[in-house]
């Protein structure tokens, strides 16, 4: 009887079987482009979108950035009704440290790291693509990727400081060792070698690019100009590196114009169009509950008539908020599509002021002062008229950088290369200065 | 060769079969059936055995067949009563009979397999099931998830907020995935039925996600929130692997298997109406801090005391709790069922009307569903049911949770005090709350946060009996069907609004989604029954299925908008989201049953599948399962009081997928000036990856005392899950910040225990009760990374943590008592066990029903409490119970904690609360001539509610349906407790 019932099942064994032979297609990505294919052989239009993708990325997270560095360096307060870890973390108040896997630690982190990963990817798919034609464009665009890597890790630097920081992250699964952990030089060093490596990529890039760049980088946007630019990061790194001779050279190579416009420069460009980001320091006047206000000194240590006081306009009502106040809203950016400066002349001027004064002959003390007095003169200052010791043009230079550089993140990377994050106002007893970021809890 | 008589058979004229019929003798058997008490049992099935042949009893419980033959066996079956079996003559035509009451349920059947049943006394899984009865017979449910609460054992029912329309986390017998699908598999009637949920993109006013957490905050309803729960007619719940294997790849959170109500087969035609009106309100009310001149300086500023004494001196000190939250909703819920037909054609039709108001103005639930269930008996040999059913639903779910704008309704209520003068002018201008970005009345007033769901859900089953003869018959099953939605969302911030205009937002944010759903699902069995002459049976059965599902998530959101216009095109900037997902599944299933004499039933059964969601599309996964059950009481003779005694243990895997998209590397768009470029996704796929695979292995006994009026029903557990598909946090310096990897196991084990009980069994009056228990406790066994933290808001706040050896929900935070590079663990959100207590008492014409809930245990983070404190708002800031050294006030001691301990937001989030209640009136039948049943009665839900939990509910998730980080609060829509009354009747 059973042998009978067997051959019954022969239908359903069949109908298993059949179905067992039909396979099911492999469905790709419906949403997204792929990794791979763009880098086996990418078109141009493809290189473009890569870079366009590194211009937005440039931008993720500089917000949290520029609060992070900001509030520490006590140039803000970011008040937030609704995270109070801006006024309790990053403040120190009380025991509260800096956490170690909390946005303000990591956004900015991997955000920087995802345009380096993007940056790669360009590097990858210049490298394969039949699209780019010739040598010089292959050169050009190695020498854009390479200029963005290092001014992306620079600032991570800027947070992670002498903790070190990655600089090979090319394969994911076997990333490099981290360079200058207890030696923040070190990872300068290698910044500085990127940016020369992309100089000289720059130097034989042809005269244009394979790709256009966004109204950001106007005026900088063939291989030639741009390398103005790679420069100009180049001596911001060696003067935090304080190669002085290196840094003044550098200058030399930049878009540095003692008589230019000060707001020359390269920038992250900002818009209201659809699906832009919009400048994400500003807030509208008197904003209540989330707002960013101005760290009180920097309206009363003011020299009067310096008109970069319009960098703090006065308020309405005073806010408060976690026992902090201030009557002065954050009015660096104009409006919520005003661009911000990657690297901008001002910067470049104090940067030559700064080196020419640690070079300290009598020569370059003279040029330091002609070039503060430029800032001040722009500023609607007098000529200084202090002492000109080394130390009395650094305290000059350094309050120069204060007010020119307000809410650019500067204030924080400066008092710590000088050693003074310990004259940084206190505004509530127990309150820390953090000198740095700590290193984020994944990448141990 | 019997292929052939298959096939012959297949060819043969019905009409011919027919005419062979009608020249067999026949004779008609009549009757009534009642219970002990004598009371007609209206719809009660009579069926002759081993034919096709049945009726059901009319409204007083008589019933008339015509029999073919001139002998043959009735069966006669009713819910809730055992059948009977009874030979009739054509010398022997008037039967009446009495029927027993079944109180274990013993003769009700059970899923056993893709497409059979097995009766649940021979049952060797733990099989919840749920009737028509007890899911809406006690009060009125507002969506069939909800109606489950306190039903099941082994179950983890949480509403995600008091948001109308529905939003509920159903977990099985513990955690299942750590990131896979974490809801149960819905299948109505056959058909795969879609339980996903769309975000609206408020999003992107509220920037929930992004800054704490990257996770999307929206709060969406789940589509299972489409069926209408008055259409069900049983639900069966496989809580596990041990019983679900069957349906492989997709079952490791459990399958729900829910069966709509069909038409009666006997002639006559009942017609069921009935009307619900009721309201609801807020369920606890937190009160709103007493403030004086000294606390208005101490959290404010002295600047503020002078608009304190004013406010209070104009008398504009306003309690917003009752303004926001203080609605009584009228809930409205109209119903017409009738059902029929006749031997040859059955047919159902349900329709629904509900209408819901919220407690929170403007906010609302409205829901049709119509519902056609016919069943075509096509020829002798074949039967077809046919399932349609449209639902349209429309729900205003307001503005709340987590944000980071400080703009939702939540959470600009508890930074506003109460001497802000929110209140429109005589013209309707709102003014600005000075102490909130977002004058929450204003919101409340003018914003428009909607989701709309129109859905077709049509299926078919055909059973063709192919073959019979005294030993054996063999059947064919096919079985489809499709599921189609379109879910609409509309979300539109005006730009008057306060953190709209002047700069303050971007002028008005007009969002019109829409996300197009569509599923299908085909299979084809065939199932062989052979009996021996010693009354052993063998059913065999195998097949194969396939499933579709294609989805596609359109958002478009428009910016700067041109005064009062809402059109998208009536915008400065838009920009727009599109997500599809597609998936395709195809998988066989062979099943043995061996049933020794009803003494012992062995099953074997093996799925195999394949799935476009694994890594290797083609790869076959098997998921095999073994039970077994022992009717001890059938093998040897226990005595009288011990009426059944079984033993069960049952064996099974099953799967699940790694979410959608886990196989690539995406590059994302990002735009900057206008042009569109390709940005590296943050997370890094795997090509390997598989599914998660679940164990479990099941054991227990059913106990039944005295004719089965007490039965004890003992089920322990062990569900294992490895290749746990973790979204593992890479270092982001590699450009991603995480990465796809089946790189974890976990445990749960747990036990399960119900008490049935019939203490008072008289003519007229009986009280039925069950009492459960169940307890479930999870271990994560293997971690292939480091431990990590995992959802909330970072350690500072509470977050859950993944360790190994811990269990996965774990609440862990900062704290002064902990180990140097480690958080200290605060508790588990899992509940360290729950209860209910279900009681169903009946006298004359009266019914009493009640079922209490207690969940005993389990932390919430409850970070309503941190922000409210932060804006001195807390209504308990001034009390004095926490502080261990007595000298803070409780909102200044828990902001003494910030960035010291995130003890002060873990609390305990257990309850006791009366689920429902029900008082109804059975009119007398002859105030109607006999000719209607009409009743009347009281209902609610949740009327009572006892927790320590420091805010509205501690039912609550600000992250929706996620496996993890469910029980964390921010500022929700408050839940609400609901009264009904209800007038019904049957014709």
């Amino acid at each position: 009887m059973i042998l009978r019932n067997i051959s019954k099942f022969i239908a359903p064994a069949l109908l298993v079987l059949g179905f067992a032979a039909c396979n099911i297609e492999t469905i790709e990505d419906p949403n997204n482009p792929s990794v791979g294919a763009i880098t086996s052989n990418a078109s141009l239009s493809e290189i473009q979108n890569l870079v366009t993708g590194i211009e937005g990325g440039m931008r993720l997270n500089l917000g949290f950035y520029f609060d992070g560095v900001g509030a520490i360096g006590r140039e803000i307060y970011r008040f937030s009704t609704s995270d109070p870890r801006f006024t309790s973390d990053l403040l120190g108040k009380g025991s509260a440290t800096l956490d170690n896997n909390t946005f303000y630690t990591t956004n900015p982190y991997a955000a920087r790291y995802r345009t380096v990963k993007n940056a790669n990817i360009l590097l990858e798919a210049v490298e394969n693509s039949t699209a780019i034609t010739t040598d010089e464009a292959r050169s050009a665009a190695k020498g854009f990727a390479n200029t963005i890597k290092a001014h992306e890790l620079l600032l991570v630097w800027v947070q992670q400081y002498d903790n070190g920081i990655r600089i090979d992250v090319s394969d994911p699964d076997n990333l490099g060792p981290f360079v200058g952990e207890g030696d923040h030089k070190a990872a300068l060093r290698a910044i500085a070698t990127l940016l020369d490596d992309g100089f000289a990529q720059l130097n034989s890039g042809g005269t244009a690019f394979p790709f256009s760049l966004s109204s950001g980088f106007s005026g900088f946007d063939t291989p030639a100009s741009f390398a103005k630019v790679n420069r100009a990061l180049l001596a911001r790194v060696q003067a935090y590196n304080e190669n002085w001779d290196n840094a003044l050279q550098a200058l030399a190579g930049s878009f540095l114009d003692l008589n230019g416009d000060l707001s020359l420069g390269a920038y992250h460009p900002y818009s209201t169009g659809g699906g832009d980001a919009l400048n994400p320091q500003w807030y509208p006047l008197n904003a209540t509950g989330e707002s960013r206000v101005v760290q009180p000194s920097f309206v009363t240590d003011a020299e009067a008539g310096d008109t970069r006081l319009s960098k703090a306009t006065k308020r309405a009502d005073t806010e408060f908020q976690d026992g902090l106040q201030s009557d002065y809203d954050l009015t660096v950016y104009a409006t919520n599509a005003t661009p911000i400066p990657i690297i901008r002349n001002e910067e470049l001027i104090l940067l030559f002021a700064e080196a020419s004064i640690q070079k300290g002959d009598a020569t370059s003390l003279n040029n330091a002062v002609g070039a503060l007095n430029i800032i001040r003169t722009a500023a609607g200052l007098g000529n200084y008229s202090g002492g000109t010791t080394q130390a009395e043009l650094i305290t000059e230079m350094l309050k120069q950088r204060r007010y020119s550089l307000f809410g650019e993140g500067h204030r924080w990377v400066d008092m710590r290369r000088y050693n003074l994050l310990g004259t940084l106002p206190i505004d509530r007893a127990g309150d820390d200065v953090w000198p740095k970021f700590p290193r984020p809890q994944n990448e141990d | 060769m019997k292929i052939k008589i298959i096939h012959k058979r297949l060819l043969l004229p019905a009409l011919l079969l027919l005419c062979f019929q009608a020249a067999i003798a026949q004779f008609t058997v009549s009757g009534k059936v009642t219970d002990a008490n004598g009371e007609g049992l209206p719809g009660a099935t009579v069926a002759v055995v081993g034919a096709s042949r049945g009726t059901s009893a009319d409204m007083s419980g008589n019933f008339r067949l015509e029999i073919a033959g001139s002998s043959a066996t009735l069966a006669i079956s009713y819910t809730g009563f055992k059948t009977v079996n009874l030979q009739v003559t054509s010398a022997n035509t008037t039967v009446d009979v009495i029927m027993e009451e079944d109180f274990a349920g013993l003769d009700e059947v059970v899923v056993s397999g893709l497409a059979t049943n097995v009766k649940r006394a021979n049952l060797a899984n733990a099989v919840s099931s749920i009737t028509s009865d007890e899911l809406v017979g006690t009060t009125v449910q507002s969506t069939m998830d909800g109606a489950l609460y306190g039903k099941l054992t082994g179950v983890n029912i949480i509403s995600n907020s008091g948001a109308p329309g529905g939003g509920t986390t159903v977990k099985f017998r513990g955690i299942t995935t750590l990131n896979g699908n974490s809801q149960p598999l819905y299948i109505v009637d056959g058909v795969y039925y879609d339980n996903s949920n769309f975000r609206s993109n408020t999003n992107f006013v509220s920037q929930a996600a992004g800054q704490g957490s990257t996770q999307f905050q929206d709060n969406p309803s789940n589509r299972v929130a489409d069926l209408d729960p008055e259409d069900i007619d049983r639900i069966e719940v496989l809580k596990g692997a041990s019983a679900a294997a069957i349906y492989g790849s997709r079952a490791a959170a459990g399958v729900v298997i829910i069966s709509t109500k069909r038409g009666r087969r006997d002639g006559s035609t009942e017609v069921n109406v009935s009307q619900s009106v009721g309201f609801q309100q807020q369920l606890k009310k937190l009160g709103v801090r007493d403030w004086d001149a000294t606390k208005v300086e101490a959290s404010f500023g002295a600047a503020e005391v002078a608009k304190y004494n004013k406010a209070v001196s104009d008398g504009k000190v306003y309690n917003y709790e009752d303004e926001l939250f203080g609605e009584k909703g009228i809930l409205n819920t109209t119903r017409l069922s009738i059902n029929g037909g006749t031997e040859k054609f059955g047919y159902y039709a349900g329709v629904t009307r509900k209408s819901e108001d919220g407690i929170v103005k403007n906010t609302g639930y409205d829901k049709t569903s119509v519902r056609l269930n016919l069943d075509p008996k096509l020829f002798k040999w074949a039967d077809l049911q046919i399932n349609l059913n449209y639902v349209n639903s429309e729900s205003d779910r307001g503005y709340f949770n987590n944000d980071n704008t400080s703009t939702t309704l939540g959470v600009s209520y508890v930074s506003t005090p109460s001497w802000a003068d929110l209140f429109p002018d005589a013209q309707g201008n709102y003014p600005n709350n000075a102490y909130a970005p977002s004058n929450f009345l204003q919101t409340r007033d003018l914003i428009t946060n909607k989701e709309k769901v129109d859905r077709v859900l049509g299926g078919g089953i055909g059973t063709f009996h192919l073959w019979s003869n005294d030993q054996n018959s063999l059947k064919l099953i096919v079985r489809g069907g499709a599921d189609q939605y379109t879910l609409r969302t509309r979300t539109i911030f005006p730009r008057e609004l306060q953190f709209q205009k002047d700069g303050n937002g971007t002028n008005g944010v007009s969002i019109a989604g829409s996300a197009n759903s569509f599923g299908t699902n085909i299979a084809a069995f065939l199932v062989h029954n052979f009996t021996t002459g010693g009354n052993v049976s063998f059913r065999t059965q195998g097949g194969v299925t396939q499933e579709n599902l294609d989805q596609d998530f359109i958002n478009t959101l428009a910016t700067q908008l041109i005064g009062s216009q809402t059109n998208l095109n009536q915008a400065g900037s838009v920009q727009v989201i599109q997500e599809r997902l597609k998936q395709v599944d195809k998988g066989f299933f062979a099943q043995e049953e061996v049933n020794f004499k009803d003494m012992a039933i062995f099953t074997v059964g093996i799925r195999g599948d394949k799935s476009s969601r694994n890594g290797d599309v083609n790869k076959l996964f098997y998921y095999p399962k073994a039970s077994l059950a022992l009717n001890i009481h059938e093998i040897t003779d226990l005595g009288s009081t011990l009426s059944q005694f079984k033993l069960r243990g049952a064996f099974g895997q099953s799967g699940n997928f790694g979410p959608f998209g886990a196989t690539y590397t995406p590059l994302n768009p990002i735009i900057i000036g206008g042009n569109t470029g390709s940005i590296i996704g943050i997370t890094l796929g795997n090509t390997t990856i598989g599914p998660e695979k679940q164990t479990e292995i099941e054991a227990g006994f059913d106990l039944g005392i005295v004719q089965n009026r007490f039965n004890l029903e003992f089920t322990y557990y062990v569900k294992s899950v490895k290749d746990l598909i973790l979204l593992v946090n890479t270092p982001s310096a590699s450009g991603f910040t995480s990465a796809w990897r089946n790189a974890a196991d976990l445990k749960n084990n747990g036990f399960e225990i119900a008490l049935d009980l019939n203490p008072v069994h008289a003519r007229n009056f009986n009280w039925d009760s069950r009492i459960s228990f169940w307890k479930n406790t999870a271990k994560i066994t293997r971690l292939d990374v480091p431990a990590y933290n995992l959802g909330a808001f970072g350690a500072t706040l509470g977050t859950y943590r993944i360790e190994e050896g811990k269990s996965p929900t774990q609440v862990v935070g900062i704290d002064p008592a902990a180990e140097p590079g480690k958080p200290f663990v605060f508790g588990d959100a899992e509940p360290d066990f729950q209860v209910a207590f279900n009681n169903s008492l009946h006298y004359n014409n009266w019914d009493l029903s009640f079922l209490f809930h207690w969940k005993q245990g389990g932390k919430n983070i409850n970070l309503s409490t941190l922000l409210s404190d932060i804006f001195g708002t807390s209504a308990d800031y001034d009390d004095k119970s926490i502080d261990p050294s007595g000298t803070l006030g409780n909102g200044a001691y828990r902001l003494s904690q910030l960035g010291v301990s995130a003890g002060a937001w873990v609390e305990n989030a257990g309850y006791v609360r009366l689920r429902e209640v029900a008082l109804k009136y059975n009119l007398p039948s002859s105030w109607f001539k006999d000719k209607a049943k009409v009743r009347i009665g009281f209902s609610g839900r949740n009327l009572l509610n006892f927790f320590d939990y420091n805010s509205y509910d501690p039912e609550v998730s600000n992250f929706g349906t996620n496996a993890i980080s469910s029980n964390v609060e921010v500022t929700p829509f408050p839940s609400a407790k609901s009264f009904f009354f209800t007038i019904g009747a049957s014709f």
